[in-house]
């Protein structure tokens, strides 16, 4: 996906303005994202021979009108006069920026409507610019299952009647909470496959973090898109030293921090620097605040631990969840003793919302590990790595387990 | 042809008998299968399960199709994973199979199971 050929990366960057600037001309966002293809692929093509056209955005958007057009004179003559009139009522209107154009696309794949694996493949297909094929990869499914996914999408686009506008000011904090929560699972589904047999699949992380930079341009004035930014570098700055040589995983405490991405670290802890503090913070904030005092530690002792336990303090009271906790408990250790994030352990227990995650357990026998409680530890390892639904994790936790036998 | 090569038993418990650096040889093992049949141009897929423990169980009660936790078939037959090759012969389909129990088979594994795929006629 990225392979950092100059045609294909200026194509995937000018793919959300050309579409949207189409849909808002002539709305229609299933016709004109199938224009927009053809045009990304004609240009694929004949770019690298004949060379860039001196303003490509143009290009692309003439290319696709002619094939919307195209599309429309193999449909009814009546249809066609009344498409053609509104296309010239709105060519006369003063043209929005087509930075304006891309987000309001993002705001329009990211529906609440939609289903989550259906805002996930459309926000790729229509901001990002992947093909059906390069999207079907990355989610390791059939093409035909995601080319389906994609039209049922936009077949729901097209019957729930959404315009192409910008949500509403009193809906938009809503809608732009959907939108970051879109791009960090983009994120999280190439950080930790939930499934399959390799752990990291790059080219969603990657595709996630361009995304939410070209959102972070859009909307430099918000403080949590800026956050889920840093929270992404942050966090990926650590990916070569997370797996070792046969893909296995590394814990964070094990990691060679000098295999750490530096340059990454510096922008993300810049993005959280700027932006804690002046803004009413939020949880993605928070977190890459946490994630910043991970990465700045040279050494795992080094973590300013007692700092980042007030941090998930905070965090607890802005957006509680049992993850919160259960990272609060890991964080109340290091601080006060594995007891007593044992005792914080213990107030999870009975939620629903914990059942079908390793992650209590596992964090349970690392913390009775520490505690130095062998064999009640050595049973909660194998209890999270029955839970796991990924491979890696499986072995992982299997291996702590057998070294304790 | 395609084969698939049904892999049973529990890999957690499995693991869970064994020592560390029998777990390391195991996924030393498994990486280099899946990457030689990858190389060879053979593998579909390969796919592991989670713990059976995991599992529902869906069936009518009532006339009404109903989701419960259990009562799970034996360890031994219930599958654990598989991988699907495209392969030019049953013969070498076993002859993969026979690679993974040389391995798994020592440490009481049950046996791999090698089920042709059935293919639509060829079109034309």
């Amino acid at each position: 996906m990225t392979t950092g050929a100059p045609v294909e990366d200026l194509l995937r960057e000018l793919a959300p303005r050309v579409l949207g600037t189409l849909v808002r001309r002539h709305g229609q966002f299933d016709a004109c994202e199938d224009a927009v293809q053809e045009a990304l692929l004609s240009a694929a093509l004949q770019w690298p021979k004949e060379g860039i056209p001196e303003n490509p955005r143009a290009w692309l958007v003439s290319v696709a009108s002619r094939r919307l057009v195209d599309e429309w004179r193999s449909q009814s003559a009546r249809r066609r006069r009344e498409e053609t009139a509104g296309v010239l009522d709105l060519a006369g209107q003063s043209e929005p920026s087509d930075a304006d154009d891309a987000l309001t696309l993002l705001f329009l794949c990211c529906h609440p409507s939609l289903s989550a694996p259906s805002q996930l493949a459309l926000t790729l297909r229509a901001v990002g610019g992947l093909t059906t094929a390069e999207i079907a990869t990355a989610f390791l499914v059939p093409e035909a299952t995601m080319a389906q996914r994609i039209s049922r999408a936009k077949q729901s686009i097209k019957s729930s009647g959404l315009g192409f506008a910008l949500p509403p000011d009193e809906e938009r904090a809503d809608r732009l909470r959907v939108v970051l929560q879109v791009l960090y699972l983009i994120f999280n589904e190439g950080y930790t496959t939930s499934a399959g047999p390799t752990l990291q699949r790059t080219d969603l992380t990657s595709e996630a973090i361009r995304l939410t930079r070209l959102l972070l341009q859009v909307l430099p004035e918000e403080g949590e898109t800026a956050g889920l930014l840093a929270l992404m570098l942050l966090t990926d700055a650590r990916r070569a030293a997370r797996t070792d040589a046969d893909g296995s995983v590394v814990p964070l405490a094990e990691q060679q921090r000098d295999r750490w991405n530096a340059a990454q670290i510096v922008e993300g802890i810049a993005l959280v620097t700027r932006t804690l503090g002046k803004r009413p913070v939020g949880p993605y904030q928070l977190q890459a605040a946490i994630a910043a005092v991970h990465d700045e530690a040279a050494t795992a002792e080094a973590t300013d631990w007692p700092q980042i336990l007030a941090i998930y303090h905070v965090l607890e009271q802005v957006s509680p969840s049992p993850v919160v906790t259960l990272n609060r408990a890991v964080a109340l250790a290091m601080v006060n003793g594995p007891r007593a994030g044992l005792a914080l352990l213990g107030t999870l227990d009975g939620d629903e919302r914990m059942q079908h995650t390793h992650r209590l357990e596992s964090v349970r026998a690392h913390l009775l590990e520490l505690a130095g409680e062998t064999a009640a530890a050595r049973e909660s390892y194998q209890r999270a790595a029955r839970r796991t639904a990924s491979i890696p994790e499986q072995r992982y936790l299997a291996l702590r387990a057998a070294r304790l036998a | 042809m395609k084969y698939m090569l049904m892999m049973f038993g529990s890999q957690a418990s499995m693991m869970e008998q064994q020592s560390p650096e029998w777990i390391r040889e195991m996924i030393d093992f498994m990486h280099t299968l899946n990457s030689d049949l990858t190389r060879s141009g053979e593998l579909v897929a390969a796919v592991g399960l989670t713990d059976g423990t995991q599992a529902k169980r869906v069936s009518l009660q009532n006339g009404i199709p109903v989701a419960t936790d259990g009562p799970f078939a034996e360890a031994k037959e219930s599958i654990v994973g598989y991988w699907m090759v495209d392969v030019e012969s049953e013969a070498r389909a076993i002859e993969i199979a026979s690679r993974v129990v040389a391995f798994i088979g020592p440490v009481g594994a049950p046996p791999l199971e090698v089920r042709q795929v059935a293919d639509a006629p060829p079109e034309v």
